[in-house]
């Protein structure tokens, strides 16, 4: 459903994690430049990469995508380095502004 | 015996994807009842051959659990059974967070447990309705069970479907007891018109 709401003229390679240890490991290969990270997955939830990118840097721009709209859960990623939320589903409008907002040209 | 494949791999995903968005929608309406932070699991949906719900249920919930749960039927695009099993140390701690001092009378505690079931599954139904633009209706909750093994829950013999659609969504509560297991039945015809509201809404992206 993210990858869709990308505008298609996007030049980009996308790389997609199955949980948050697959998101380190593509992290770690080089091939995250801007992650969208979700809160709610196996083996590793969103809160335990953040913590774990934190260590290793965080040499990489992360925009938490979730369905968990409780404000606090807003504030903890933020807390931990994330640099914008987005509510599912997401639309391709917020994306862009986020990206635009952070100098983010693709 | 295995279920067949009455949802596609494709269409297993999407429904986890929307319920992730509704359950999203459900854990805020608890947090603000509760004025706690709730965390949330993800996701499981699988097809069941009905004789093996209960077990599935009892591993969801932990083996040996005393249980208390709630029940409401839906009717509209799908029907089916939506179910909220709180384990009993859980349904303790709910009276507590909701500010009872004292231990709650049983006509008080359930109809809290009443309260809060209606919420989680109007807010996670309808969340999932509202994603794959289905409408439903809703039966008043009741109770289901009250204090009993969670193994005693589901009698398959009363059970008059074959195959049911088995949606799992976990909510608990940091540094508390409390966990909420919200779960989905649907028979088969409803799976059937759920694969095709799933289908409708990937086209739509």
């Amino acid at each position: 459903m993210l990858i869709k709401s990308l505008p298609t003229e996007w030049d980009i390679e996308i790389t997609q994690a199955a949980n948050g240890l697959e998101a380190l490991e593509g992290y770690r290969a080089g091939k995250a430049e801007i992650m969208f990270l979700d809160l709610t997955m196996p083996e590793l939830d969103g809160y335990g990469v953040l913590e774990q990118l934190q260590k290793e840097g965080l040499n990489t721009f992360v925009i938490v995508v979730s369905a968990d709209i409780q404000p606090i859960a807003q504030e903890r990623v933020r807390k931990l380095g994330a640099v914008a939320f987005c509510k599912k589903p997401v639309n391709p409008q917020e994306i862009q502004a986020i990206l635009k907002q952070y100098g983010i040209v693709l | 015996m295995s279920a067949p494949a009455l949802l596609s791999q494709d269409q297993t995903d999407a429904l986890q994807e929307v319920t992730n968005i509704a359950m999203g929608q459900a854990g805020s309406s608890l947090a603000n009842i509760l004025g706690v932070f709730v965390n949330l699991s993800v996701p499981r949906i699988r097809v069941l051959d009905v004789v093996a719900i209960g077990a599935a249920i009892s591993d969801m919930v932990g083996p040996d659990k005393e249980i208390t749960a709630a029940r409401q039927s839906f009717h509209g695009t799908m029907r089916g059974e939506a179910l909220v099993i709180y384990d009993q140390e859980g349904c303790m701690d709910l009276a507590d967070l909701m500010g009872y001092e004292e231990q709650l009378e049983a006509s008080a505690e359930r109809e809290l447990i009443l309260d809060v079931s209606n919420v989680l599954v109007g807010a996670c139904l309808g969340g999932i309705a509202d994603l794959l633009e289905a409408t439903l209706t809703y039966s008043a909750p009741s109770i289901m069970a009250e204090r009993i093994p969670v193994d005693r829950l589901i009698d398959p013999k009363k059970m008059t479907w074959n195959y049911a659609l088995l949606v799992e969504v976990n909510f608990t509560l940091e540094e508390r007891n409390f966990t909420s297991h919200l779960t989905f039945l649907m028979p088969e015809e409803s799976i059937q018109s759920m694969g095709e509201a799933i289908d409708k809404f990937m086209e739509s992206f």
